[in-house]
């Protein structure tokens, strides 16, 4: 900290930060590299003078001083320049002379953000790194019991049905009378969840789309993308891609007009509609996008002009109830597309989820239901939200999916699950153990930042400034000057690699269960885990 | 004809099973038996293990029907031959033995198989030759099939060679049945027809060269004899080309190529989107990857050479505004006359002022006391001024100003105006010029000869002093009218007195001190002076000075008084009492409200003088005894200003201030310049780096020390330590002439580390956010 004589309630010093650099004065060569890239100007060059007090052996003569001058990297300890542990100066260091390390100790930082009154902001998730989905094992192995499949021999058709799927007799019936179907997708179980163009810089949102057209096109891999509330790039809407996506619709309505405007354009439909509801990282809060993250380029795709806030509220404005929520929307989305896309809502995990799917059941048209429990991510909320609201995405989906089985219609209404999926990089496994719990496909966001981008972001709060438009990624940001040290062919590159190892995870973990042709939907006979308490809430096995 | 030694496998009508079966056949071999003809009842693993005949060639001719894994683990002696159809798995972890079968097999022939050769006369069902091995040290394994192949056909095949005819098979459109060679890592396969693909992760299709076409019209040979098909010879061998070869890849040729990224992008995004990608019709924006350590406009950071920009801390305390900071640099830069000459820029009475009579609140600030390091002595530079030339005025505008008052405030006006070029004229009702500073200051704290020489230095350039000339209400308007613009600068001339009983027994303090200066005060030995501020001891200073030996200064409050008054206040003896409440003055002396007398010869009362201002017309506002002004000291009436003590209470530093800004306001006006008052944002003090400062240093010895000691905030002391600083080397020194120079920053170069910014001494180079590359509408 500075050497002035006064303090602050809020001075801190870097033992009381989060983060603290550590830095080498013999490896470093002052080159400037870290503090030229500090996201949020943590560091800074230091001047320090040094003193020797030089001492003649004998005290023959009088002691004397030297002073001497050395430059360094310095930690700032204000609030608003706490270090947030991105580590880029680490990065960027020639000589590995600088790191930022975790204080051992709680921070007494977290004590003063709330300047001006406002508390923390942030981005990212839950800052917790517990997963129960993670303790989730597959038990049952069957190698002798059924046919056992391998995962690199066999042929594996890894799919899932986004829409609503009539049962067979009411199928046939409808199909003789000529009377209208549901439209129902076939998709990749692993589903990008809504980021939107805003949220992720251009170059960010074009490397997932370039990828996921390539997965689709190349090899063979139906990815859906989902595209957030921010609208869909013009040339998209038009393009065949578009049936790679999930067009998004929330509080904000942003880009709506110019979908609108694009659908007698349009080559080909839209995978689906989501209509979103809640989301579980900021459950029943809203967002607001500050004018000056709207430049030309969002303000265009948004259909509004550059330089303007945009709050997308907590709550659609002219819905009143369940009822009205659910008929209202997904009937006016249906006809948008002439029912030919599939519309589902999603909502923030919620102990009133049952209610919702119960009125999604008796709506003939509803394709399915998105659930975001309290692990999923976004670009900026209030810390409290994000830390203590929402609800654990496991037990709700599996009170959900049995609540279907209990009315019989397990097979029709799909349930879609996010919040958390691979949070600690287990991306497979915990798809694999939602989808045994009932989910028809997870929609993942963090996770795909993270593999295909390199976000820093964590669930113990390192960098996590996803709100500020700092990232030093590049993936959140608006600036050209941080997103284009993105580059949307390396994003797409890793998009693929990340999905064809999922690919492999997911078929490692289905073959041993003798599943190759369908997902194991609800197969919680497979699933184990060492807690009792877990064990009977999920209705899975106690294994110790 | 060879005898074969019989042995049924249906024994009193009842199926032996395939434990006994085996017995029996090995007690054969141990008895010498080496041809042995089974009749199967689907008994398990016959003919395989045969190994107790050592060398010698074993014949095992199966008639009936054999069950699974005939001739397993089957050894290089052993010959069998299956007079038809064969189950599952013939020759499993084949280790040598040779099996004919004269008819269909079924699943998994030759499944693990590491040598011997197996041929079919007929098709074979799913998973044939798989997981089979190449060991180096023997032959590799072979499977020969007449017609067509099942599925997943040599799946982990690790070596041996799959030849499979395609004659007349049981699927003529595929002979090689679905995805064969997934997992396959060694060996071949001979095939002669229609295929429906293949592992391409593992295999490759190519043609079959010379070398393994001799191969195969050598060895297909004895496979058609032993099945006896050898009239099929000429039509399985007369055309090279109807055969294929499927062989492992190799690691090497395993690397998973799957379409360009880049590739997809040109040629599939792209032609579908359109140029530009995504957004490409929406936007300009060079999207296209860039370093994370960048430069120019791609910088997030920028360095701002903001020399001179920002006042220094002394300056921006100085009520006079003067830029003690520059007259250090100039000193520093050998420049001794002119950092005299330029004070008088800012203050007619530098000697007089900075040397002696201010407390200096510019150092109050200097960075270096805010942070424990000693202040350079700014009163030896005040000193030094005595020796200061003016500059040159400018030219005469013919602007007329009355200033009424001649006292520190009317000086520095007048004097302001003259520098600009205007006309000044001074009333005053005394007979000398300068007001408290002659009549009122004690001569003990300003030597007389150098207030002497600084108003001769004003007098000879301001002509115009009308002295012993009172201004009354009448006067006043007269000079508002005949004058272009009106300055009272009269002061605090009334001195204020309490109102308790006896109070005309006590002097007022100015009364006091204006007698003492002329040397006519009187005081006895005993004096109380109530209020206890810098004019207080002045008093006590005086009264000491004229004899008095038990001086007391009282006050309400804990006394204001500082600084050099003080100091000698207390060097003369004199007590500070507070709290201490008047509540009468008696021939006693001055009695408390607590009852207590404070017994005293001479009583002074000093708290302190209000303006007298019964001259000024009724359209300039007053706020209890005072004249309201504007920042620029211009009164309710837009001609008239009022500067000094005639608007607040204040140090002769303030009243000089106050003349300059009065002064600056009226040649912006005559000038038609928006009013700026030449005031500059104080620097952030933060930006000045005092560690290059010995922090033991406590006094300095000569101006040159002082000059040095000087942290030159804001101002660039041309050390040159950006230029060393800078990793890129990007800051150079320009030298503008004249001895002006000014370091540029290439923006080619910099990173935008902002190392200039953190390590400059004086807070010069600035570290600002680089201007969006896009501005929002």
């Amino acid at each position: 900290m500075d050497s002035v004589g006064t303090i602050q309630p809020s001075t801190l010093s870097t033992k009381d930060l989060h983060w603290r650099i550590l830095w080498d004065k013999d490896k470093c060569t002052l080159c400037g590299k870290c503090t030229a890239v500090c996201p949020v100007q943590a560091i800074e060059l230091g001047v320090h003078r040094k003193r020797l007090v030089n001492v003649p052996l004998g005290l023959e003569d009088k002691p004397s001083n030297v002073y001497t001058v050395y430059h360094g990297i310095r930690q700032r300890t204000d609030v608003e320049h706490a270090c947030v542990g991105c580590g880029m100066c680490n990065m960027v260091c020639p000589n590995n002379a600088i790191v930022p390390v975790r204080n051992e100790e709680i921070d007494k930082l977290r004590y003063h953000i709330h300047k001006d009154g406002i508390p923390r902001r942030r981005g990212g998730r839950r800052n917790s790194p517990e997963s129960l989905l993670d303790k989730i094992k597959f038990v049952r192995i069957s190698m002798l019991t059924d046919p056992a499949l391998d995962a690199g021999r066999h042929e594996f058709e890894l799919r899932t049905l986004l829409g609503r799927i009539l049962p067979p007799e009411e199928l046939i019936e409808r199909e003789r009378n000529g009377e209208w179907i549901p439209p129902v997708r076939e998709i990749y179980p692993l589903i990008i969840g809504s980021m939107s163009f805003g949220a992720l810089s251009p170059n960010m949102w074009e490397g997932l789309m370039m990828g996921v057209a390539y997965l689709n096109e190349e090899l063979g891999m139906p990815v859906r993308m989902c595209t957030g509330e921010g609208g869909c790039p013009p040339r998209l809407l038009r393009s065949r891609f578009i049936k790679y996506v999930i067009l998004q619709i929330a509080s904000g309505y942003f880009g709506w007009d110019e979908i609108i405007h694009a659908i007698p354009e349009m080559k080909e439909d839209p995978c689906a509609i989501e209509i979103k509801y809640g989301q579980g990282a900021k459950p029943g809060d809203g967002g607001l996008l500050m004018w000056y993250k709207v430049n030309n380029l969002i303000a265009s795709i948004r259909g509004v002009p550059p330089g303007v806030s945009l709050p997308s509220p907590p709550t659609h404005q002219t819905k009143y109830s369940i009822e009205e929520s659910v008929a209202k929307m997904i009937q006016s989305m249906y006809m948008a597309w002439g029912f030919r896309v599939p519309v589902y809502p999603k909502i923030s995990a919620t102990s009133t989820t049952l209610a919702v799917l119960n009125n999604l059941a008796r709506n003939p048209y509803a394709a399915g239901l998105s659930m975001d429990g309290e692990d999923g991510g976004t670009g900026a909320a209030y810390n409290v939200s994000m830390d203590h609201m929402g609800h654990p995405i496991a037990s709700n989906l599996r009170d959900a999916y049995l609540n279907l089985v209990k009315i019989g219609k397990q097979n029709e209404i799909p349930l879609f699950a996010a919040g958390g999926v691979g949070k600690n990089g287990n991306l497979a496994a915990n798809a694999a153990a939602l989808i045994m719990l009932g989910a028809s496909g997870v929609q993942v966001g963090k996770y795909i930042m993270q593999a295909a981008a390199g976000c820093l972001g964590s669930e113990t709060d390192r960098c996590n400034i996803c709100n500020i438009g700092l990232c030093p990624k590049g993936i959140t940001s608006q600036d050209p000057r941080l997103y284009r040290r993105l580059d949307p062919e390396k994003v797409a590159e890793n998009l693929v690699n990340l999905y064809l190892s999922f690919d492999t995870e997911l078929k490692k973990i289905v073959a041993p269960l003798g599943r190759s042709t369908s997902l194991p939907i609800g197969m919680s006979d497979a699933l184990g885990i060492d807690d009792r308490n877990a064990a009977d809430r999920l209705q899975i096995k106690y294994v110790v | 004809m060879t005898k074969y030694l019989k042995i049924d496998g249906m024994q009193n009508g009842k199926r032996i099973e395939s434990r006994i079966l085996e017995e029996r056949i090995q007690e054969a071999i141990d008895n010498g038996h080496r041809n042995i003809e089974v009749k199967a009842y689907g008994q398990h693993g016959i003919g395989g293990r045969l190994w107790r005949a050592g060398e010698e060639r074993v014949n095992v001719r199966i008639t009936g029907a054999p069950g699974q894994r005939l001739g397993s683990m089957g050894f290089p002696n052993t010959f069998i031959e299956v007079m038809g159809p064969a189950s599952d798995d013939v020759g499993w972890l084949n280790a040598g033995a040779h099996i004919v079968v004269h008819g269909h097999a079924t699943n998994g022939i030759g499944n693990a198989m590491a040598q011997g050769k197996i041929y079919i006369a007929g098709d074979i069902g799913a998973r044939g030759m798989t997981m089979t091995k190449y060991n180096p040290r023997f032959d590799p394994p072979e499977l020969w099939v007449l017609g067509g192949v099942g599925d997943s056909l040599a799946e982990f095949m690790a070596g041996g060679i799959v030849v499979v005819c395609g004659y007349k098979p049981l699927h003529p459109d595929n002979i090689l049945g679905h995805r064969p060679c997934v997992g396959m890592v060694g060996g071949k396969i001979f095939f002669r027809g229609p295929h429906k693909g293949f592992s391409t992760k593992d295999a490759r299709l190519r043609s079959v060269d010379r070398e393994e076409w001799s191969w195969l019209t050598k060895n297909i040979k004895p496979f058609l004899k032993a099945i006896h098909r050898e009239e099929l010879f000429e039509e399985l061998t007369k055309d090279r080309n109807k055969w294929q070869v499927l062989v492992a890849l190799k690691s090497h040729e395993r690397v998973t190529s799957r379409p360009d990224m880049h590739w997809f992008r040109v040629d599939v995004w792209d032609k579908e989107l359109g140029a530009g990608g995504l957004i490409g019709d929406i936007t300009d924006i060079d999207r296209s990857p860039i370093p994370v350590i960048t430069t120019g406009e791609l910088r997030r950071y920028v360095p701002v050479w903001e020399n001179g920009q920002h006042a220094s801390p002394c300056q921006a305390n100085c009520p006079s505004g003067i830029p003690i900071q520059k007259r250090w640099d100039l000193i520093r830069r050998g420049q001794y006359q002119r950092a005299l000459d330029i004070v008088l820029e800012y203050s007619p009475l530098p000697a007089t002022v900075c040397g002696y009579l201010c407390p200096q609140p510019c150092m109050q600030k200097c960075t270096r006391r805010q942070q424990g390091l000693a202040n350079p002595d700014v009163s030896l530079l005040g000193r030094e001024s005595i020796g200061a030339n003016p500059p040159e005025p400018a030219k005469a505008s013919g602007t007329k100003v009355a200033i009424i008052g001649g006292g520190p405030a009317g000086i520095s006006a007048a004097w302001q105006l003259w520098l600009k070029g205007h006309d000044p004229i001074i009333f005053d009702k005394a007979k000398d010029l300068g007001g408290k500073i002659t009549s009122v200051i004690p001569s003990e704290r300003i030597p007389v000869d150098v207030v002497k020489a600084e108003l001769k230095r004003i007098r000879e350039r301001i002509k115009h002093v009308s002295l012993d000339t009172p201004v009354d209400k009448e006067k006043f308007m007269q000079l508002r009218k005949e004058f272009d613009f009106v300055i009272i600068a009269t002061g605090a001339q009334k001195p204020r007195m309490l109102k308790v009983d006896g109070i005309e027994n006590a002097t007022p303090a100015l009364d006091f001190l204006t007698l003492s200066k002329q040397n006519k005060a009187r005081v006895g030995k005993r004096v109380v002076i109530i209020g206890a501020g810098n004019v207080g001891c002045d008093v006590a200073s005086e009264a000491a000075r004229l004899g008095a030996t038990d001086i007391t200064l009282i006050d309400v409050q804990e006394p204001a008084s500082f600084g050099v008054e003080r100091q000698n206040a207390e060097a003369k003896g004199a007590k500070f009492l507070w709290p201490r409440f008047t509540k009468a003055i008696t021939k006693e002396g001055v009695e408390l409200t607590t009852g207590e007398v404070l017994e005293a010869d001479t009583v002074i009362v000093s708290i302190g003088d209000q303006p007298e201002l019964d001259f000024i017309t009724d359209g300039i506002e007053t706020s209890r005894g005072f004249i309201k002004v504007d920042e620029s000291y211009r009164t309710s009436d837009p001609r008239v200003f009022a500067i000094g003590d005639t608007v607040h209470l204040g140090l002769l530093t303030d009243a000089i201030g106050a003349g300059r800004i009065a002064a600056m306001a009226i040649d912006d006006q005559l000038k038609g310049k928006e009013q700026t008052l030449d005031r500059l944002t104080p620097i952030d003090t933060k930006r000045v780096k005092l560690e290059y400062y010995d922090p033991r240093v406590t006094s300095f010895c000569d101006i040159n020390e002082n000059a040095n000691a000087c942290a030159s905030c804001g101002l660039c002391r041309d050390c040159g330590m950006c230029e060393t600083i800078c990793p890129e080397n990007a800051i150079t020194r320009v030298d503008l002439g004249n001895g002006d120079y000014e370091y540029i920053s290439d923006g080619d170069k910099c990173i935008g580390c902002g190392f200039c910014a953190y390590a400059c001494p004086c807070g010069i180079w600035n570290l600002v956010e680089n201007k969006p590359l896009e501005e929002l509408g």
